[in-house]
């Protein structure tokens, strides 16, 4: 279960290598392990350089994609997984375990403990679900906060002394990087009996418990008799609870309106100690009834100090928030389009925003758009060839808004203009981006008088909910679209 | 040399991790760890500096120390330093003791007499145990992280060292009870409790106590090397708890415990399992895989212990949970989890496969995990992916793929579809419109729309042409899919020719079950085309690909066609290429009218000449051999010049090739065949040859010269005549014949071998003798030496004997011509009418021969 080597490799396209070894650990120990235990498989862990090229390779992530290349295009060479072979000095080094995410490619070699030869199955290696967990680990530790160039490096420059702290040999102690950053920092907190490994000191101060309900909701709607419109509401819940002593006992109950949508494939965080099976099972997979599972949702935990992840959830409410039609009409040079969006009569009509991305793929830039909009402002991108809608705060008292115009465009000039695999001939889309606040699509909330805390001192409790869109699409209906299997079985 | 500066070993530092191996050969790579370890005790360095020199030895200790007395000196030397830090708060404590470990372990200098690690390990054991070390040792600020550290050395030498702390095994037990951290503890005492069971159960011993020994066991006194002696000769691959691996290979079975033993152990286990929540997520997943493997296959110790915890484990997103979950469903199967159990496991993983709020790579293993399902009853094949038995198409339905998804995800759903394909299919389709085949033959379609995409990203292609594989490998067997999935690839060829080397790939690849189809589909699409576009070179190589004996007009008149506009050489030689495809496929008539247009028509002189060549070889060779000739050379197949490959290919064709025989030969039994005697060679042979030649010689003037035998063709397993070889004997000697063979191999090589020597034997040399008959031996032999008499001469001789004697000697080389035992009387037939009946005295020492020759 132990790693044998670590690799952060920023991905920069257009440079000689096409990356930078940003940081590597290797774990001697553990290579040697694997050295006898791979036996006449063994692959030995190569040097940064030749792993930034091979790895790269592997990837498809360096430039040159103009000839076909047998060991990489080859119909033959599929990966379901995010797990390589990487040929390195006419061997393959494997299991690599590999991902890119935000311009960073986040790369380890779990330890095998038997021969290679033949390749046992991924879910017989426990080290691959471990280095999956230490990659995404140091994923979250870079992408906290951080946004600037020099925050990264910060991090970056932290990076050793963190796994030398949460990984001094190559077994993974824990994922939570922050956490041993901050274990490192207040060395002095004196630890109590029974301490849990992933609570790195207690807090001190006024007791307090913030809880806060996100869900997003994603559509894909299409106007046409024979596929179905689809959409979902996922939820995830995050707690951060300022309590006294070493393991203060909380449970936290969601709660559903008479008319709420149940919650369904729940996902925990590890701190809640048990669950009722009706959570367990309720799943999105089974058709729905009347008799779901509709709350409330206890969750008893432990909670660690920093802010966490309570859980996670999937809802299918009744009706999507905003239903909308797009029709475009290819003549000659120009599109005609229409767009119709109307508000469910249900849903809150206060948005923080509300835009449509109108976007026109594979074609040259806008030249000239003539547009008539029953509400809202419209914004003309031309070089993008990208029109956007903007909606604002409020949808108008009849809670429908359309937009018509004529778009033409100029000559395509293949690397100025978005290209776009999905978006061939008539194929197009618009995407709807929201937000509103203080507001759950299933009706989801936290009754603070249900938070029941057992510590010293009455915790002040606040809760917050917002609803945000996510790949919110509204395909053209008059020509075909991408579908999903569920859309088809009307 | 003097300690180096700070700005030196930065810079040192730094190019040493661009390449270490470059830096080593380099002038200083000699005095690296040398030098590392003398500036660690220098007072220029400062702390952070210093942390970074340790966290080198960490990473390389092979390259600064390459062997185990320069590891067992520098763990020295890294103790010395740590003995010697000022009591102090100091950062250097933690990594000091990592890197000693790192050193030893890594250096294989972890041993009995290895003076570092008797000083190591007690150290991390009295630091681990919280025993007071005296108050130099550490401020007491440092003491917990430092006993952490302790604990994770300890477990690090013990996973290099299998048993090296079995003897604490009652130590960790009690201190697991009491205060202190619980996660390197339970870690540890979970890692040495199933290497004791290993070790324990290869030697054939229980526990011996090893659980109840107490704290007192390790205090004071040597160390106890006893477990890790065994398991030093056994540091061999682990058997994963996996049903794959082999059911003894575990060998835990083997563990006999006593009562005593076995609910001491599983008190222990019940310990570490309550205690588990205490744990990181990742350190949990940690303790129930080790505890799996200590577990599976012991007698009497009922997995139902791991039961509490599963219903909490099962609730939770974390992936390293979930697989230690499935490991145990692998290691215990139905005595952990029912029917019901298994049927909510698969489903929790159903979901977590596409949770949205779960990253990719997570999705990915999850679908992996869900083909590999340890199913308490599996009904396939082990080893081969399959979807289990209770993932119904309506749980699948999610899992489906669409041309939204990420290349990976849509190849691992496209593989999952085309398991329910399958499974559809065995179900006899009920005549749904929307059965998954139809959405697999529209999402195929909207693949090679994309990838048809003039200009656009040759990944998309790519994906294109692996889902086609991958539905060709799957659905096989499936008419029904390859079908359409044929006409869709020959209009995606259609829509963009420029994907040719795509197609060819895939022809590589695909079984006959869609080559075969695709391969027609293809010709007629290039050989529909006019032979003067732009993508002409792309026809070519496809042609060059799909080209064969049929359909020969149309493919010759779409050549002729293009011959026109092949203008530069490039072109020349891909229709050259295609050219050598027809000839290797037996094309004819039309081709050598073609092949001289082009010897007469292309403006390049190397096109010319490869026209001509073609042409001749064509008319000069017979259909084998010309395809030997132009085939892939078996001389350099690694070889990518066609050039190279071609000449070889030819040299290979043309020549005659020195080989092992592929042909046995040996002597049959002696029969009468004609004036003189004839050798019956038996003959078999490994693989058919044909024309085959085979020259016999002897040395010296022993026989007359030998004729060649010839044979147009034998195949292994068909009975052969014997082949008949006369013998003209000079002089009457054994001798050996050295044979040679020449023959052709099927795919058309001539072949030169030497076989083997046969053996000739004095006997063979004569007539073998008609049979007198039965009981009337004595008088015919008699009658037989008077008739001879008349005419002939009667002589006796008298001749020494060798050792073996007179009876060993006749029946070695005159046996067949024995007509009567006692008194031993032979008579041999020569090639004119009796060379002369003998008959000998065989009682005296000196035995006296008489002879009668005609």
């Amino acid at each position: 279960m132990a790693q044998r080597a670590v690799w952060l490799i920023s991905h920069e396209s257009g440079t000689p290598l096409g990356g930078i070894v940003k940081f590597s650990r290797r774990y001697p120990t553990v290579e040697k392990r694997a050295k006898v235990f791979n036996g006449a498989s063994y692959v030995p862990v190569p040097e940064d350089g030749p792993f930034l090229k091979a790895l790269l390779f592997e990837l498809r992530l360096l430039d040159d994609e103009k000839d076909f290349l047998e060991s990489r295009d080859s119909c033959s060479h599929i990966n379901k997984t995010s797990i390589y072979g990487v040929p390195v000095g006419g061997e393959e080094l494997w299991p690599v375990v590999a991902f890119l995410k935000n311009g960073m490619i986040y790369a380890c070699v779990p330890l095998v403990e038997q021969t290679l030869s033949p390749r046992p199955p991924l879910i017989s290696i426990s080290g691959i679900s471990q280095g999956f967990e230490l990659l995404f680990g140091v994923q979250d530790f870079l992408s906290s906060g951080q946004k600037t160039d020099s925050e990264l490096n910060t991090k970056l420059s932290q990076l050793s002394d963190l796994l030398l702290q949460t990984c001094p040999f190559g077994t993974l102690l824990d994922a939570n990087l922050q956490n041993s950053l901050d274990s490192i920092n207040s060395a002095s907190v004196t630890h109590l009996q029974k301490q849990p490994a992933w609570k790195t000191g207690t807090y001190k101060g006024k007791p307090q418990v913030s809880i806060s309900i996100t869900e997003k909701v994603n559509s894909m709607q299409y106007d046409k008799q024979e596929i179905a419109d689809t959409w979902q509401v996922v939820g995830v819940v995050t707690c951060k609870c300022d309590l006294e002593g070493s393991m203060p006992n909380v449970t936290i109950s969601l709660s559903l309106p008479t008319n709420g949508s149940p919650l369904q494939d729940i996902l925990v965080h590890p701190c809640v100690t048990s669950l009722d099976s009706a959570i367990l099972t309720s799943s999105s997979i089974d058709a729905m009834d009347d008799s779901a599972f509709s709350g409330p949702y206890k969750f008893p935990l432990t909670p660690p100090l920093e802010s966490f992840n309570l859980c996670y959830y999937t809802s299918q409410v009744p009706v999507p928030p905003i239903l909308g039609f797009y029709q475009v009409k290819e003549e000659e040079v120009q599109l005609k389009i229409t767009v119709n969006l109307k508000l469910h009569e249900s849903v809150k009509n206060s948005f923080e925003f509300c835009e449509a991305h109108i976007p026109f793929y594979n074609r040259g830039p806008i030249t000239h758009v003539e547009y008539k909009a029953s509400f809202g402002q419209l914004e003309v991108f031309r070089e993008k060839s990208l029109l956007v809608w903007i909606i604002g705060q409020k949808f108008p008292k009849s809670m429908e808004i359309s937009l018509s115009g004529t778009i033409t465009f100029g000559a395509k000039n293949h690397e100025k203009q978005p290209f776009d695999q999905i978006c061939i001939g008539g194929t197009a889309y618009l995407k709807l981006h929201f937000r509103i606040l203080d507001y759950t699509l299933t009706g989801c909330y936290v009754d603070q008088h249900s938070v029941q805390v057992f510590a010293s001192g009455k915790p002040k409790i606040s809760t917050y909910r917002k609803l945000i869109s996510s790949d919110y699409y509204i395909w053209n209906s008059k020509a075909p679209a991408p579908v999903t299997y569920g859309s088809l079985l009307l | 040399m003097g300690p180096l500066g700070r700005e030196t070993w930065a810079q040192r530092l730094g190019t040493f991790r661009a390449s270490p191996s470059a830096f080593m050969a380099g002038p200083e790579g000699e005095d690296l760890g040398r030098d590392l370890l003398s500036d660690l005790r220098s007072e220029k360095l400062s702390e952070p500096m210093k942390v970074a020199l340790l966290a080198l030895s960490l990473e390389y200790p092979d390259q600064l120390w390459p062997d185990a007395p320069a590891a067992e000196a520098a763990a020295t030397s890294l103790l010395d330093t740590l003995v010697l830090l000022p009591p102090r708060p100091s950062a250097l404590r933690r990594p000091l003791l990592l890197a000693a470990t790192t050193a030893l372990a890594a250096g294989g200098a972890l041993n009995p007499a290895s003076g570092a690690s008797g000083r190591l390990l007690p150290l991390l054991l009295g630091l681990a145990s919280g025993r007071d070390l005296g108050r130099s040792f550490c401020p007491a600020s440092e003491q917990r992280p430092l006993q952490a550290t302790a604990w994770e050395c300890l477990r690090e030498l013990e996973s290099c060292r299998p048993g090296l702390l079995g003897g604490c095994l009652g130590l960790l037990r009690a201190l697991l009870g009491r205060e202190g951290p619980a996660q390197p503890l339970s870690l540890l005492l979970a890692l040495a409790l199933r290497n004791a069971l290993v070790i324990q159960a290869r030697a054939g011993a229980g526990l011996q106590g090893l659980l109840t020994a107490g704290e007192s066991s390790m205090e004071g006194g040597p160390w106890n090397w006893m477990l890790a002696e065994e398991g030093e000769v056994h540091l061999q691959p682990q058997a994963p708890s996996w049903p794959a691996a082999e059911e003894d290979e575990c060998g835990l079975a083997a563990l006999e415990l006593s009562p005593e033993e076995a609910r001491e152990l599983r008190a222990t286990v019940a310990q570490l399992l309550d205690a588990s929540y205490l744990l990181t997520p990742v350190a949990q997943a940690q303790l129930l895989w080790l505890l799996g493997w200590a577990l599976r296959g012991l007698r009497g110790q009922p997995p139902v212990l791991f039961k509490p915890q599963l219903v909490r484990l099962l609730g939770t997103a974390q992936l390293t949970l979930l697989h230690a979950m499935l490991a145990l469903k692998a290691a215990f199967g139905e005595a952990l989890f029912t029917a019901q159990d298994e049927a909510l496991l698969l489903r929790r993983l159903t979901l977590a496969a596409q949770h949205p709020a779960l990253p990719l790579p997570t999705h990915l293993f999850y679908l992996h995990c869900l083909l590999n399902f340890p199913e308490n009853w599996p009904l396939g094949p082990t080893g081969e992916e399959a979807a289990p038995l209770l993932l119904g198409s309506q749980l699948c339905r999610g899992l489906l793929p669409s041309l939204l998804h990420e290349p990976m995800a849509l190849l691992a759903r496209l593989h999952l579809l085309c398991l329910l394909c399958v499974e559809d299919e065995e179900k006899e389709g009920k005549g749904q419109d929307r059965s998954p085949r139809h959405y697999l033959e529209e999402l195929l379609a909207g693949l090679r729309q994309r990838a048809a995409l003039d200009g656009g990203p040759r990944a998309l292609a790519t994906l294109c042409f692996q889902a086609s594989y991958l539905v060709a490998h799957c659905l096989a067997g499936q008419p029904v899919v390859l079908i359409p999935l044929t006409q869709g690839l020959a209009q995606l060829y259609r829509a963009r020719p420029a994907l040719a080397p795509h197609f060819v790939d895939l022809l590589d690849h695909v079984g006959p079950e869609l080559q075969e189809p695709l391969r027609v589909a293809l010709r007629q699409e290039v050989a529909s085309r006019p032979g003067r576009e732009e993508a002409l070179r792309w026809h070519l190589q496809m042609l060059a690909s799909v080209a064969d004996g049929d359909a020969q007009s149309a493919t010759l008149s779409f050549l002729r066609a293009a011959a026109a506009h092949c203008t530069d050489w490039g072109l020349q030689q891909a229709l050259l290429r295609v050219c050598r495809a027809l000839l290797r496929a037996g094309v004819g008539g039309g081709l050598a009218d073609l092949l001289q247009e082009l010897a007469r028509q292309l403006e390049d002189p190397d096109g010319q000449d490869h026209a001509r060549l073609y042409y001749i070889l064509l008319a000069h060779l017979a259909g084998p051999k010309l395809g030997v000739a132009l085939g892939p050379s078996l001389a350099a197949p690694a070889l990518a010049s066609s050039l190279v490959a071609e000449n070889q290919g030819f040299a290979a064709a043309l020549m005659v090739q020195e080989a092992p025989a592929p042909i046995r030969l040996s002597v049959g039994p002696r029969r009468a065949e004609g004036a003189v005697p004839v050798l019956r060679l038996q003959v078999e042979v490994l693989e058919p040859v044909y024309s085959l030649e085979l020259r016999f010689r002897v040395e010296g003037q022993l026989y007359a010269p030998l004729g060649a035998v010839h044979v147009p063709c034998l195949c292994p397993g068909r009975p052969t005549r014997p082949l008949l070889l006369p013998l003209q004997p000079r002089r009457p000697a054994p001798a050996r014949l050295a044979v040679r063979a020449l023959y052709s191999t099927p795919s058309g090589l001539t072949c030169h071998a030497h076989l083997p020597p046969l053996l000739v034997a004095f006997a063979d040399l004569f007539l073998p003798f008609p049979q007198p008959p039965e009981g009337a031996q004595l008088d015919f032999f008699e009658e037989l030496w008077d008739s001879c008499l008349p005419k002939g001469t009667e002589s006796r001789l008298w001749c020494p004997l060798g050792p073996e004697g007179l009876e060993a000697l006749v029946s070695r080389h005159l046996e067949p011509f024995v007509v009567v035992a006692q008194p031993r009387c032979t008579f041999f037939p020569a090639r004119s009418r009796l060379t002369g009946p003998r008959r000998w005295g065989a009682s005296s020492p000196q035995p006296s021969v008489w002879v009668v020759t005609d």
